[in-house]
């Protein structure tokens, strides 16, 4: 990356704009795929279920930019030289921010959050970047994002209210080694 | 820029293994975990020549949880299985990575020496002030007055283990503190940490959401150092001195002390010419 | 045939140059042509305190130390008394003192021993820079036979870096004791022999214990400091360094165990030497060894127990805890050198057995036989070198199973570096793959394996010396065990000597156990004594659980330092013949 600064808060190429989002779309399957296991190795199956559908759609998502990405050399970006900086991508839910008994309703609203987040961020580029090939993909990259907020939105509005009481457990936790 | 066939032969994935963690989600180890592999993949290290190496705790679960050559051995002793695999075989990049109780507890002679040695070795130790795989009793880096363990209903009393002042003084070469609530920047001085050669020791604040809850809001009481790390220890002391363990995000201190490495004298030598020194 | 000996002790407070002087002596009976052991006993003082060296020359290899000594010489008796119950003496036995020290204490006096005045600090005295020590030296020689150009050679290459001077002193001093000698009491004296007895080594068990790891392949140690291991130690790290390995000291016993295991699962044999407390501290490690299938030596140079107990004295009571001292579950090899030479012999094997097997492998000396140097026929050329099954390649579509169940049960091991077969080993129970598990299943069935690999490999012959007396085996038996293997083969001599048969089976492999070999050795006994310098006599509870013994079989075992001598054993086998006649 370069740190000319006046670079440094947009994107005004095509290669460094792909190589962001194939990195935050790899990194949100994976994080919604391990949050699924997570839930799943904790007998949560209702909300691995929805991280599960997440990991799906970002899995198709990635499919598509992958094969956009095939025909294009991209840059080597460091993790911490994105311009998230510093922060995991936009998409990702944060490890620290779920818990074994999160309900359906939290799950959904994590996922909200960063979905949105995904959204601003490629609206952010559209805005700002000096490309307009660079716009006219940032702005269908967001436009992918509402989509997803929209299922979320779908998801959210069938959430039952009993969810939300299923967040007390009986059993201690456990000694193991 | 670096084109990505050039020099981005691994992702972060290429080094977690098929089997999934018990941590308890919302553990700040998934976080530790991650950046692992994403400074693997940085630094672009074939998985068959890195090997992590651990004790006994929630923490030192993560050998089987990456795709490199694991070791996972008995409590407390996760440094000296990892001196003697680094000592026998230096081409290896060689991680350790364990909790506070294994470390400084159980294990706390062992840090101590590994510090002094200084052998090419990158220690990760997840400080969540508990143990929990034993349901939740006192580390030696938790409070005096936490009361939350039957164990020590009133609180241990005791005040708790420094794990950089003492990383600091018996010799550590490399120091660092980072939160589990900066994944990215963690992975950015783990790579650091690998490549600086001798000792490194980096403390990550990792949460304990069963039982330690209120450690969430470490996210919001951590604060990134103001200062970048120094070279002199004494500077480095100083710094340490007004230290409430909540400075992270920065490397503390960078030592040029040479890894420890023992020479030989003559390795061309044979067998027959150690016998012939019994022969009459 | 019994052996043609002399036994001598030379004793002395701090100072006086005794383990010097037995060195010296030593050294100059290998020059001369002799066989000799050599041990030594001292006081606690770290400089200054009393010490003996105790030495036995022979015509031919010497087995132990014998019953009673022919001579003491003490350069004077200061505290000397501690030494008397590991100082046998005899009426035939003679004291020789310095007069300028007083009387003999009335301790060494119990059995009437012959007495001699000889005044070695007066003759001493008359030679500029001479001492006692080497003019006992000279009287000794002249007792005993050994010719004075044998310690000119050995003086000149000792004395070599204090300059011509300094030998001369010495060689005067040496000469005076030795012409001054003419008047004493005869002592048995050893012919000369003819240098051709073939090629002879001179060395002590601890170093034969560094030797026989290095020829197994061991290139990397660990280890703390701790008595009376630490020459193997010593000898190790230099020597190492000359064949490409390295020593390191590290922390403390758990660290030795647990960067070997670190080491070896890195692929480079690996081992460590210690004593009781130091393998009390390795124990929980060493079942990690075996539950995560490394490789691995230890080396118990056994001293007396419990706890600190005798640091500097020997005994052999750590069968129990090398045998059963691991919690679990833990198949692993147990096997004990019987001599200074078999040192060299069982830890070479024992490196050979532990990679074979992907197991830990103790190795059982003692203080008796480390510390002791002996002049010894040259070891043969043993051809047990290390080898372990490795995995080299990954399997298209295969996951690598590290703990694979086999017929053997021994599993391909990858090395790491090796590509595509990366895997956690683990100390927590697992399945095949390595994953841990809490499985009824994958428990039993790594059990199995770990198991079967230990009880099913070919031991061969090496996992006892059995050797039958001159005249027969007769239906007599002695069992025993390392170091008080070595009286009891002179017993078994003594006892042929006398017309008597015997069969002497000394375990080199104590665990596994082998009933089926023994049962075929123990074909036709019907009476056997059990030998062991234990208090609680663990060799004979062992023997009980897992042998069928004969009918009559009784127990000889005593607690350390004090060794068995080869008559005692004698009696034991005249009283269990009379018994049954």
């Amino acid at each position: 990356m370069s740190d000319d600064p006046s670079n440094s808060e947009t994107i005004n190429t095509l290669p460094e704009l792909l190589a962001h989002a194939l990195a935050m779309e790899t990194e949100a399957a994976e994080r919604y795929g391990e949050l699924a296991d997570q839930m799943e190795t904790h007998r949560k199956a209702a909300v691995a279920k929805i991280f599960r559908r997440l990991e799906q759609a970002e899995k198709e998502h990635l499919g598509e930019l992958t094969e956009m990405c095939s025909k294009v050399d991209l840059p080597h970006i460091a993790p911490w030289d994105f311009k998230w900086r510093h922060n995991e991508s936009p998409e990702v839910i944060d490890f620290t921010k779920v818990h074994y008994q999160l309900s359906v309703r939290e799950a959904i609203l994590l996922a909200f959050e960063h979905e949105r987040k995904a959204a601003e961020f490629y609206a952010g580029i559209a805005q700002t970047t000096t490309d307009t090939e660079v716009q006219k993909l940032a702005r269908q990259f967001a436009a992918e994002e509402q989509q997803h907020i929209g299922w979320l939105e779908a998801w959210l509005a069938e959430c039952g209210p009993g969810d939300a009481l299923a967040t007390e457990d009986p059993d201690p936790p456990l000694c193991q080694e | 820029m670096e084109s990505c066939a050039q020099k981005k032969k691994y992702a972060a994935k290429d080094y977690k293994s098929e089997l999934k963690p018990i941590w308890c989600p919302g553990c700040g180890d998934y976080t530790v975990l991650n950046a692992i592999t994403r400074a693997l993949a940085e630094l672009a290290l074939p998985p068959e020549e890195v090997a992590v190496v651990s004790g006994i705790g929630c923490s030192s679960r993560i050998p089987a949880y990456t795709s490199v050559y694991g070791f996972h051995g008995v409590h407390g002793r996760a440094l000296p299985v990892a001196t003697g695999l680094k000592l026998a075989r230096p081409d290896l990049t060689v991680l350790v990575t364990g909790g506070d109780g294994d470390g400084f507890s159980i294990g706390g002679n062992h840090f101590l020496h590994a510090c002094r040695r200084n052998v090419d070795l990158t220690y990760i130790v997840m400080d969540n002030q508990v143990y929990g795989m034993t349901k939740g009793q006192a580390s030696p880096t938790t409070a005096p007055d936490w009361e939350g363990s039957k164990l020590t209903p009133e609180g241990t009393g005791i005040n708790p283990f420094q794990p950089l002042v003492v990383g600091l003084a018996a010799g550590a070469n490399f120091i660092a503190r980072v939160s589990s609530s900066d994944p990215i920047n963690m992975a950015k001085i783990m790579v650091e940490a690998i490549r600086h050669p001798g000792f490194s020791l980096v403390q990550v604040l990792s949460p304990c959401v069963t039982f330690r809850p209120e450690q969430q809001e470490w996210r919001d009481t951590v604060r990134t150092a103001v200062v970048d790390y120094t070279d002199d220890a004494a500077r480095a002391a100083r710094r340490l001195m007004t230290d409430d363990g909540f400075n992270v995000g920065k490397v503390l201190y960078k030592g040029s002390r040479p890894p420890f490495r023992p020479e030989f004298e003559n390795s061309n030598g044979s067998i027959a010419e150690l016998e012939a020194r019994f022969a009459l | 045939m019994t052996i043609n000996s002399v036994s001598l002790v030379i004793a002395g407070s701090g100072g006086a140059g005794v383990v010097t002087a037995g060195s010296l002596l030593l050294d100059a009976a290998a020059k001369a042509g002799w066989y000799a052991l050599m041990s030594r006993s001292s006081g606690p003082q770290i400089r200054g305190g009393e010490a003996a060296a105790m030495l036995r020359f022979a015509t031919e290899p010497v087995m132990s130390l014998d019953d009673s000594f022919h001579l003491l010489m003490a350069i004077d008796w200061d505290n000397i008394t501690r030494f008397s119950a590991e100082i046998p003496l005899t009426a035939a036995s003679l004291i020789v003192g310095d007069p300028a020290h007083g009387e003999a204490p009335a301790g060494l006096l119990g059995n009437n021993p012959r007495q001699a005045a000889f005044p070695m600090s007066e003759i001493a005295g008359r030679i500029e820079t001479g001492r006692p020590n080497m003019v006992a030296l000279g009287a000794i020689a002249a007792m005993i036979g050994l010719p004075p150009e044998a310690m000119q050679a050995v003086v000149e290459d000792n004395l070599k870096r204090k300059g011509q001077a300094a030998i001369d002193a010495s060689m005067a001093a040496f000469h005076a004791g030795f012409a001054a000698a003419a008047h004493l009491p005869a002592i048995p004296r050893l012919p000369a022999v003819a240098t051709s007895s073939g090629p002879r080594w001179s060395i002590t068990g601890n170093e034969a214990t560094g030797l026989g790891v290095i020829r197994g392949g061991v290139r990397f140690v660990a280890a703390y400091p701790i008595t009376p291991a630490t020459e193997v130690l010593e000898w190790l790290a230099p020597s190492l360094a000359k064949v490409g390995g390295m020593l390191v000291q590290a922390e403390d016993e758990l660290a030795s165990i647990n960067q070997i295991i670190g080491a070896s699962y890195g692929g480079v044999p690996a081992m460590t030497a210690t004593s009781g407390p130091g393998l009390s501290l390795m124990i929980e490690s060493l079942g990690l060894a075996v539950a995560a299938e490394v490789p691995l030596v230890v080396v118990d140079v056994m001293r007396v127990g419990p706890s600190t107990g005798i640091a500097t004295k020997s005994e052999q009571s750590d069968l129990n805890i090398a045998v059963y001292g691991l919690h679990g579950d833990a198949p692993h090899i147990v096997v004990a050198a019987n001599s200074v030479s078999d040192c060299l012999f069982t830890t070479q094997w024992a490196v050979h057995l532990a990679e074979a097997m992907q197991a830990p492998a103790l190795v059982l000396t003692d203080q008796a036989m480390g510390q002791a140097r002996a002049i010894l026929p040259k070891p043969a050329e043993l051809a047990f070198i290390g080898q372990r099954l490795t995995a080299t390649a990954a399997v298209e579509g295969e996951r690598y199973k590290r703990y694979a169940m086999t017929g053997s049960g021994v599993s391909p091991m990858a090395i790491p570096g090796t590509p595509g077969l990366a895997h956690t080993a683990d100390g927590l129970e697992h399945n095949e793959f390595g994953t841990p598990s809490s499985q009824a299943s994958d428990h039993l069935a790594q059990m199995d394996k770990r198991s079967r690999k230990i009880s099913q490999f070919n031991y061969g012959d090496h996992w006892a010396d059995i050797e039958d007396s001159e005249v027969g085996a007769g239906d007599t038996a002695i069992i025993t065990w390392g170091s008080s293997t070595g009286p009891a083969r002179e017993a078994l001599r003594r006892h042929a000597a006398a017309g008597g048969k015997a069969r002497l089976i000394s375990l080199r492999l104590i665990a596994p156990v082998q009933p089926e070999k023994m049962a075929v050795a123990l074909n036709g006994i019907k009476r056997a004594v059990v030998v062991e310098q234990s208090h609680s006599g663990q060799f004979h509870r062992m023997l009980r659980a897992f042998y069928d013994l004969p009918a009559k079989t009784v127990s000889l075992h005593q607690g350390g330092p004090l060794a068995f001598g080869p008559n005692q054993i004698l009696e034991q086998l005249n009283e269990l013949n009379a018994g049954s006649a």
